[in-house]
């Protein structure tokens, strides 16, 4: 499996009203390049925090949500991913691209070899094992991101 | 009767409450543990409380963030790269320790960091006891 077309394959799985949450590093341009669409939000920075968007999105909203996370993302907040057992809730889903890398700094390695994702409720661990090069850079501002998200969100 | 600090916040329209404990919050959090309107979450860590209520902001709500001064640290990253680019407008409430010795440099420097984060519109600072 490469990482675009993990991306692919969950992309096409996306519903019409469902949201999308995307970690940072490539992911976000990924997606962006791949599906692009207002009921996605690219989340650049503030790496480790995607599932906690995605857990109060999906605790006051009906609608399906996907959050897309990098091994090195989810490692580095592993405690906001044990909510996902503490509420098991059935409208969020965590989806770990693990390619034991952190791409976007280089390739240095990250420890996600030695942990098993599968523990967290509704999580599923996409394991790659070739990787391509980045995707162009995302043109959108932070607040058209925002906005856009939030204007799709309020047609509920 | 005079109106709890809960009581206030929910009368300003806040309606979604999440944090870490602290001891000087401990009767605030009781109420928001209690309040049957809110959800109550034992968060680990307070980016990830910060990022919790940035998704249920998306939804609608109006969250308050509260924490001790000394989680500040665990905040920096996500105000800076989230919060701030994308003009999202969090609400804290903040309860300052003085002491013991472990406190004393936070102290000496929480306003200053909240300064240097931007926050002032939107922050609420409560003087904890030191027990």
């Amino acid at each position: 499996m490469t990482r675009l077309r993990a991306i692919r394959e969950i992309m096409s799985m996306v519903q019409k009203d469902d949201l999308v949450v995307v970690s940072t590093g490539y992911l976000c341009r990924d997606v962006y390049k791949v599906a692009d669409r207002p009921g996605n939000f690219y989340m650049c920075g503030s790496m480790g925090n995607a599932f906690g968007i995605g857990l109060g999105l999906a605790l006051f909203t009906k609608r399906k949500v996907l959050v897309i996370s990098g091994d090195g993302a989810a490692l580095m907040n592993l405690g906001s991913l044990v909510l996902s057992n503490y509420f098991k809730l059935p409208n969020l889903i965590h989806y770990i691209i693990d390619n034991g890398s952190y791409a976007s700094t280089g390739g240095q390695i990250t420890c996600s070899q030695v942990f098993d994702f599968s523990q967290f409720y509704n999580t599923v661990h996409i394991q790659i094992d070739k990787d391509e090069p980045p995707c162009p850079r995302i043109a959108l501002s932070a607040e058209q991101i925002k906005k856009r998200f939030m204007r799709e969100i309020s047609k509920e | 009767m005079k109106k709890s600090l809960y009581q206030q916040f929910k009368a300003e329209g806040f309606n979604f409450f999440i944090g870490v404990p602290c001891s000087g919050l401990k009767d605030f959090i009781k109420e928001a543990q209690d309040d049957r309107d809110n959800i109550y979450i034992p968060v680990p860590r307070e980016d990830t409380a910060v990022a919790i209520a940035v998704g249920s902001y998306f939804t609608g709500k109006k969250p308050l963030v509260f924490m001790q001064n000394s989680g500040l640290g665990n905040v920096v990253n996500i105000t800076t790269s989230l919060l701030q680019p994308y003009r999202i407008p969090i609400h804290f409430l903040i309860s300052v320790r003085k002491k013991p010795f472990e406190h004393e440099f936070m102290y000496k420097i929480t306003k200053k960091l909240i300064k240097v984060l931007g926050w002032y519109n939107n922050i609420f600072l409560i003087e904890a006891k030191d027990d």
